[in-house]
């Protein structure tokens, strides 16, 4: 095959699996990885994927197919590895069968995620060797490294990727499928029973393994020194900083690291002699310095470079200037215009929006979680109090009752959290809430069901199958709820404005627990798009009810021969779910007709 | 060979990440190396989102790291204000004249800048339309992105072919003639 493709970070590794002859996928959609999932399930029907429930269901469905003997791929962002850290500590403790890759999006600068830890770091505790690619062609040729050094060590393989690499595009050679057979599992109770007296052994393996490979990566290719004669500073770096350090074109030598666990030891000790500074290159923490002085190597890095946000070339240059590496910088950073801000907002026609409204006008804080509606922390909703992790929320409400209670203080409580975090990880915090449950506590649960999971691009959960036959799993959270136990339960429709405000208003003022399930679908990813609605301005009154819904067709306009500002409705964002209609006290805001022109 | 670094900003939920997909593999289909970036994630509700795709020779990293952009192709005006400063002296701008309100301007705490077109036009080369509006004149407003990479193409040395081939690979079947139409609009402009 001689055939070249441009193609994201994600959409390569998923590519590297097929061309590695992998069997096996699954994953828990989060950013920046959600695309390696997505891809190999749209692209690739050789291949066994799925977007499980959550990571550690993940992981753990692979771990069985490694155990059989297939080539096996996990994905997840980097909060992910803290779900399945449990199967992932023992696992790496086992004979590796089928190959198998874990792959890990870390987030440096954090586009999109909750904290910015460096991953590399579970690597190393998990005793797995650690892969960085610089871009798509890497990204792909890594999983299939990974894979063979999977079987050939005896080790699960951690593939540590950026952010920026994940979603960058570049040009990338295919090749065609390998064929790797799938053997069986040996069920041999020594190397997957794993309690004592069988783990005693599997420490030394695990530390054999460690050592062969360090030193066998002296050898690999994927580590290699580009010298510059005049040098006498050595840079060594891995993944994306490479990249950026290349684009500055310095007279400076390189040792591009394509695995940052474990270290050639013995080459870089001997390039220490060589060279009269070591300067280590990395995003977030000292991970390759750490290493390398461990081993009594003298390096410099983290003095130089940021341990926090990414490092692009200006600030490369910025850390060699100090460094003395460089004299001067090439050119002034890009600094965006200082103007108008612009955060993220609900789409238009989105489900949340009147639950938030309603919460909003209630005067209520509310404990959050993970999902689109995170972003009711931001400006001007403001309604959120705090966003931890995963199915966090429905714990914290009972921890905080809990405290509240021993304080005296008997301050009502609510939570909100979607469907696909419930699912996740949400289930078992509200069966804890049975357990010495407290009935004279106001605490309400405002479970946002939409349908999707949404904020990773709408991927298919275990309740999406009420929307479509090709989902195969309907789960209702309303049973699972009442099976529970739970009995103070309500199923509102959010889009009937006023009875949704009455039910959540009354489960607001309920002594103890009360659920209530919001059940209109997620507008984007099921493209509800319904005739839309305009303004009349001569009706209108200017009191901004709808404004302050904060939907984006919508604001405030001056409008020919009328003095006032009035409200509008641009015609191509809106999506027709009435909610501003709903709000308007004095019926200014129409449905468009057949025919009619956009707005008036 | 020319080497192009290209800046796009526009607002979550435009299209910038096919935008850019369509740009990388028209470079690629003529013959060049080709590096982008695409910000995902939490902002594409709705938020500031914008990439950069670099083309020419050899590309190392994605990132347009120093004021240096030859193009900056603004989807909306308020978010092709906000890269204007990296925009090389005399680079080309294409502005999208189409406004969407940001929260602050929806609650009336700040006002959408004016004059932004004007703006540009004091050191750079200017392209501006309601690419939207126009869109729509040509039959519908969802191949107004389309009409802008037709005036990005033209300002660069890739073949038109090129071009026509990648969004004949891009767009479903039944809206090509609809997206070539577009593109050629935008191409002739």
């Amino acid at each position: 095959m001689n055939k070249k493709e441009v193609l994201s970070g994600n959409a390569a590794i998923a590519r590297g699996f097929y061309e590695a002859g992998g069997a096996v996928a699954a994953s828990f959609p989060g950013s920046p990885t959600v695309e390696i999932m997505h891809t190999l399930n749209t692209e690739y029907p050789d291949i066994y994927s799925e977007f499980s429930v959550n990571e550690k269901v993940a992981l753990e469905v692979g771990i069985g197919a490694s155990f059989a003997g297939a080539r096996t791929l996990v994905s997840m962002k980097h909060v992910g590895v803290n779900v399945c850290a449990d199967p992932l500590m023992t696992f790496t403790q086992t004979r590796i069968n089928g190959g198998f890759i874990l792959v890990t999006g870390d987030d440096p600068g954090m586009l999109s995620s909750q904290n910015e830890q460096d991953n590399r770091f579970f690597g190393k505790f998990a005793n797995m060797p650690i892969l960085d690619p610089s871009d798509s062609q890497e990204a792909k040729d890594f999983v299939k490294t990974g894979l063979k050094l999977s079987e050939d060590y005896n080790a699960p393989v951690l593939m540590r990727i950026t952010s920026r690499v994940c979603h960058s595009r570049s040009i990338v050679a295919l090749s065609d499928r390998e064929n790797h057979q799938i053997s069986g599992f040996s069920k041999k109770l020594e190397d997957y029973g794993m309690i004592p007296p069988n783990t005693f052994q599997k420490q030394f393996d695990m530390q054999d393994r460690l050592v062969r490979l360090a030193e066998d990566a002296n050898r690999m290719s994927i580590n290699r020194l580009e010298e510059k004669e005049t040098s006498d500073t050595l840079i060594v770096t891995s993944g994306l900083m490479y990249q950026n350090l290349k684009e500055l074109n310095l007279d400076v030598s390189i040792y591009k690291l394509g695995m940052v666990y474990p270290l050639p030891v013995k080459t870089l000790k001997e390039l220490s002699k060589k060279y009269k500074q070591i300067i280590v290159l990395e995003e977030l923490m000292p991970f390759i310095e750490n290493e390398m002085k461990i081993h009594g190597i003298g390096c410099i890095g983290k003095e130089l470079f940021s341990f926090t946000g990414e490092l692009g070339s200006e600030d490369i240059e910025d850390g060699l200037l100090k460094a003395g590496v460089i004299k001067d910088k090439s050119s002034e950073s890009i600094e965006i215009v200082e103007t108008v801000g612009r955060v993220p907002m609900f789409c238009a026609g989105c489900p949340h929006r009147p639950v938030f409204d309603i919460l909003k006008k209630a005067k209520v804080s509310v404990i959050g979680d993970i999902g689109c509606y995170s972003m009711a922390v931001l400006p001007p909703l403001n309604i959120l109090n705090s966003i931890i992790s995963m199915g966090a929320c429905i714990s914290i409400m009972k921890g905080m009752s809990k405290a509240n209670t021993i304080a005296g203080n008997k301050e009502p409580l609510v939570a909100v959290i979607g469907d696909g975090t419930f699912y996740h990880s949400g289930m078992p915090s509200l069966l804890n809430m049975l357990h010495q449950l407290d009935s004279s506590y106001n605490m309400t649960l405002i479970i946002l069901d939409n349908g999707t999971t949404a904020m990773t691009g709408g991927q298919p959960n275990a309740g999406t199958g009420k929307y479509g036959s090709q989902y195969d799993m309907h789960v209702s959270i309303e049973n699972i709820v009442k099976t529970m136990g739970f009995e103070r339960l309500k199923v509102i429709d959010q889009f009937s404005y006023k009875e949704a405000s009455k039910s959540i208003n009354e489960e607001l003022k309920h002594e103890g627990l009360s659920i209530v399930i919001a059940t209109r679908p997620c507008a984007l990813n099921f493209k509800i798009k319904e005739t839309n609605f305009y303004v009349d301005p001569k009706i209108c009154i200017g009191c901004r009810s709808c404004v302050k819904t904060n939907c984006p067709p919508i604001a405030m306009k001056a409008y020919k021969g009328i003095e006032k500002l009035k409200s509008s409705i641009n015609p191509y964002m809106c999506v027709g779910c009435s909610v501003c209609a709903q709000v308007c006290p004095v019926n200014a805001i129409k449905r468009k007709k057949e025919g009619q022109n956009e707005s008036v | 060979m020319s080497q192009y670094n290209i800046i796009i900003a526009g607002v979550g939920g435009q299209g910038l990440i096919l935008t850019t997909k369509i740009i990388c593999e028209a470079a690629m289909n003529g013959g060049y190396d080709v590096k982008s970036n695409d910000v995902v994630g939490l902002a594409q509700r709705g938020g500031r989102v914008w990439g950069s795709v670099k083309i020419g020779k050899k590309i190392h990293s994605p990132n347009i790291a120093v004021a240096g952009a030859d193009i900056l192709l603004g989807m909306e005006l308020l978010e092709a204000f906000r890269w204007k400063s990296s925009l090389k002296d005399k680079g080309l701008a294409i502005l999208n004249e189409y406004q969407i309100p940001p929260v602050p301007v929806i609650a009336e705490l700040e006002k959408y800048p004016q004059n932004i077109v004007e703006e540009f036009k004091k050191n750079h080369h200017v392209i501006a339309l309601d690419a939207i509006k126009k869109s729509n004149e040509l039959g519908t407003d969802k191949v107004a992105n389309i009409l802008l990479i037709g005036i990005l193409a033209k300002n660069t040395d890739i073949d038109k072919k090129n071009w026509i081939e990648t969004i004949k690979d891009s767009v479903p079947e039944k809206f090509v003639d609809e997206n070539l139409n577009a593109f050629d609009y935008g191409y002739n402009l």
